[in-house]
């Protein structure tokens, strides 16, 4: 795809994402919370607060580092986008598809760290430094498991490449080959998107955390931002362990953006429903349960394979 | 373009910080509830600064801050206090009894229209320090950053248990953090996320004992000076732990979860203990007693024997109820719960508990009668003129406390259900008495 | 672009991605230009002002944990080509990389009994 293109692609793909992230997480809330709000007002909720945001002011705290401020949520739009660009939607329709598509998305993940930090270090404030702190033992502890569930999907397809790896699930998706992925995916994509119960950095018992500081437009931007994550994340589940575009009947991109809501859905209402988890118990299963597990998943898909 | 911005943004769910000063707390987590409303956690996300309530004058300087500290434009609202000596000239007053939401949603809307202008800072703008540093970036003269900008030095270091050197933050959280019951403020010595040392710096809201003693009477108040029948307190047991849920459900990451608990306090009656049970094991459901809460952290034993310190007692094995010494409750064969692991957790199960059986005692009750005077068990222990039990629990905070994460802390420290209203008002009764 | 291939195409969307966020940043803000006093600059941990800055010598209580992340991560390295050669090599590849995976699990059964994986 040409870069113009793509870039209009990934662009639509992130904005519409974050805005159905925007409604799905108000509409769960509202059930979850047992109250009624109608359908108009979920609908333009979002737009409304994005326009309270417009109009109010950013504020600043004392000798706060500016640019890393500016820079977080920019860096982690970016890495979602990255992230984005490498999902296909349909054959030939992908925004990028490099031979090693899996290595940049791998990337990607592993600068999340790098955003969340900066965001709570910069603004020279307690609680979004904690936040920001925490989340390097977070981050620390998912990046192997998560690339690991990631790995055993280019087993099948003997490339890093994902729109092989989405051809290589014609025949049975990875969802089946490979029962533990997908759980193990969506446990360590709450965290890598931080949320939910791995809102660890913006938790609510610490006012907000990283963002505790941010008002007006950088709060909107890093809450965009994070959105935006969550859907890269999704949509990636959807493309590695949900067959991307296979299925009856619809078109292929048709069957993406399904599996993505699918996705999106569970995550949401996940975070409505589960409490915050401990870090230390968080880092604890990380190495000692989910890293095995998803070693054991790579081997056994392996030997299927063998 | 602007214009069609600001009606877009006059339509927005209405960001309010709420300081819930003497006598609102419950008023304001009401708010919750509302739809119109986002209750939120920093000043910096909000729009409208409510100051709900009576705040003494040692917090007034917390109170202009945290105005300041809310992004323009901005506004005030002061509900059922008296202005409180803030210099805010024309904030709007709205009465203790009357409905505050028609009042901020207008204020909201002619603030962000543009019809009414953003408020001014209260505080002098003067830095602590007029710093310039040396070079460009201010990254010359002595000191890690070239000095002590803003009059702030930085942390020094301290030793830690780890037999490391690192730096010992002090910290001061409240009297207005959102988790945290309003006046309560912690002085806290934080290495890492770890707290090291904990102080209580302040456990009131200050107030004239002429505002408390005109404040609202929950029926364990009243229970002090006149008879008041078993129903309507073991419901009002009920409600207030229903209550202590909501905000521990928020601090547990569910806000969702604690609107649910907040309208369930508001609907249960007598008998419909099974509706709080079912709650208790949805909410068992969320992993928060496998996951969330810290299992063994917060242990109070050794200092609890004698302290009626209610469900912290009766959570940690100590069978302390001064209703098993009434002889209505023993009429009517009242047992208390009793657990024995004297954690975060047990604390939160026996909570669930205990508002069930005070409901289904509720509809056994009748309209039989407390038959103790001068002394109750208040949802949070021994309540006597003068003498409230978060009062007794708040020299438990430092060693409860201290070496534990910040999480866990906070679980830790909302699982005590400090009430300073209720303090206040045991503190009015006493000196009714004492007149 | 076209020509530089598709990482040049992702290198586009990053960058343009993370420019149009930095825009939104400086022109989005409704306050620009105004002067903010003292006191609207207290970072807020509750109404009272911080004494100390926040920005410290931090005691990440989890660096033992990072080290072991470290060794994890070179693993992960080997990984990448390995998964694409894996079932042309077959059995081979299963059990050299198990053999390597195995003495790193090893590694982190012992740092969880030194209790590296719990610090507070």
């Amino acid at each position: 795809m040409s870069a113009p293109a793509a870039i209009g692609l990934v662009a639509l793909l992130l904005v519409a994402g974050t805005y159905v992230v925007a409604v799905g997480d108000r509409w769960i809330a509202a059930l979850a919370g047992g109250r009624r709000v109608r359908a108009r007002t979920l609908l333009v909720a979002p737009v409304y607060s994005a326009a309270l945001a417009m109009t109010t002011s950013r504020t600043t705290t004392e000798r706060p580092d500016g640019p890393g401020w500016a820079l977080a949520p920019a860096l982690l739009t970016s890495l979602a986008a990255l992230a984005l660009a490498m999902v296909p939607l349909a054959p030939g329709i992908v925004a990028a598809d490099p031979e090693t598509g899996f290595v940049v998305f791998s990337a990607a993940i592993a600068f999340v760290m790098i955003a969340v930090f900066l965001h709570g270090w910069s603004p020279n404030s307690m609680l979004p430094l904690h936040g920001a702190y925490r989340y390097g033992a977070q981050a620390l502890s998912f990046q192997i498991p998560f690339l690991l569930a990631m790995l055993a999907t280019s087993l099948p397809a003997e490339s890093l490449s994902l729109v092989r790896i989405v051809e290589a699930q014609a025949p049975l998706w990875n969802v089946v080959r490979q029962p533990l992925g997908l759980p193990l995916y969506l446990v360590v994509g709450l965290a890598v998107s931080f949320w939910g119960p791995l809102n660890l950095p913006d938790g609510d018992d610490l006012a907000g955390g990283t963002s505790a500081e941010d008002a007006g437009m950088a709060r909107l931007l890093w809450g965009m931002a994070r959105s935006s994550m969550l859907v890269a994340v999704a949509a990636m589940g959807a493309a590695a362990f949900l067959g991307g575009w296979h299925g009856p009947i619809l078109p292929g991109p048709v069957w993406v953006i399904v599996k993505t809501l699918a996705l999106l859905g569970l995550i949401l209402a996940a975070g409505h429903l589960f409490a915050r988890i401990r870090i230390e118990r968080f880092v604890l299963v990380s190495w000692a349960l989910l890293i095995p597990l998803a070693l054991l998943n790579v081997f056994v898909s392996g030997a299927f394979l063998l | 373009m602007t214009p069609l911005v600001r009606r877009l943004a006059a339509r927005a769910p209405v960001p309010v910080y709420p300081i819930a000063g003497f006598g609102m707390r419950d008023a304001v987590q009401d708010l919750r509830l509302e739809e119109g409303l986002v209750l939120v956690d920093t000043p910096r996300a909000a729009a409208l600064l409510l100051v709900a309530g009576a705040i003494g004058p040692k917090h007034r300087d917390a109170v202009a801050r945290t105005h300041d500290a809310l992004p323009h434009p901005r506004a005030t609202v002061l509900w059922g206090g008296d202005g409180d000596g803030l210099a805010i000239a024309d904030a709007p007053r709205i009465d203790r009894a009357a409905d505050v939401v028609p009042a901020l949603c207008d204020l909201f809307a002619r603030l962000v229209l543009g019809s009414r202008p953003t408020e001014e800072p209260i505080l002098a703008d003067e830095d602590p320090i007029e710093w310039r540093g040396v070079g460009p970036y201010g990254q010359g003269g002595t000191g890690m950053t070239g000095g002590t900008p803003y009059g702030r030095p930085m942390a020094d270091l301290g030793p830690d248990r780890d037999g490391l050197r690192l730096d010992v933050v002090p910290v001061e959280i409240g009297p207005f953090f959102a988790r945290l019951p309003a006046g309560l403020v912690l002085d806290l010595s934080v290495a890492g996320d770890v707290i090291v040392e904990a102080k209580v710096a302040s456990a009131s809201l200050g107030v004239e004992r002429e505002i408390q003693m005109g404040a609202a009477r929950s029926p364990f108040i009243r229970a002090l000076s006149g008879p008041v029948a078993i129903a309507e307190l073991e419901v009002a047991r009920a409600r207030d732990h229903l209550r202590w849920m909501a905000g521990a459900l928020h601090a547990q990451g569910m806000p969702s979860l604690g609107v649910r608990a907040l309208r369930l306090a508001h609907e249960v009656q007598p008998g419909d203990g099974d509706q709080v049970r079912n709650f208790g094991r949805w909410t068992a459901r969320t992993g928060l007693f496998h996951w969330s809460l810290p299992s063994g952290a917060g242990r109070l034993a050794p200092d609890l024997p004698g302290m009626g310190l209610g469900p912290v007692s009766r959570a940690a094995g100590l069978p302390e109820d001064l209703r098993l010494a009434d002889p209505s409750y023993q009429a009517l064969g009242f047992a208390p719960r009793v657990l024995d692991a004297d954690d975060v957790g047990a604390r939160w199960r026996l909570r669930v508990e205990e508002a069930a059986a005070a409901l289904d005692l509720a509809a056994r009750a009748g309209d039989a009668f407390a038959g103790l005077t001068g002394m109750v068990e208040s949802p949070r222990g021994r309540l006597t003129p003068g003498d409230a039990p978060s009062d007794r629990a708040i020299a438990l905070i430092p060693r409860l406390l201290e070496g534990l994460e910040w999480s866990d802390a906070l679980a830790a420290l909302v699982s005590l259900d400090l009430d300073l209203d209720e303090s206040g008002l045991a503190v009015s009764v006493d000196a009714a008495v004492a007149v | 672009m076209v020509a530089l291939g598709p990482l040049a195409v992702a290198t586009a969307v990053t960058l343009t991605a993370l420019l149009a966020v930095l825009g939104l940043w400086w022109f989005g803000d409704r306050g620009r230009g105004r002067r903010t006093s003292a006191p609207e600059r207290v970072p807020f941990t509750g109404g009272r002002a911080p004494r100390v800055h926040a920005w410290n010598r931090y005691h990440a209580r989890y660096y033992p944990m990072a080290l072991m992340f470290l060794a994890f991560d070179m693993e992960m390295v080997f990984m990448y080509p390995w998964a694409v050669v894996f079932v042309s090599e077959g059995l081979i590849a299963m059990i050299e990389m198990g053999m390597f995976i195995g003495i790193l699990l090893l590694g982190v059964l012992y740092a969880w009994r030194e209790r590296a994986l719990d610090w507070a």
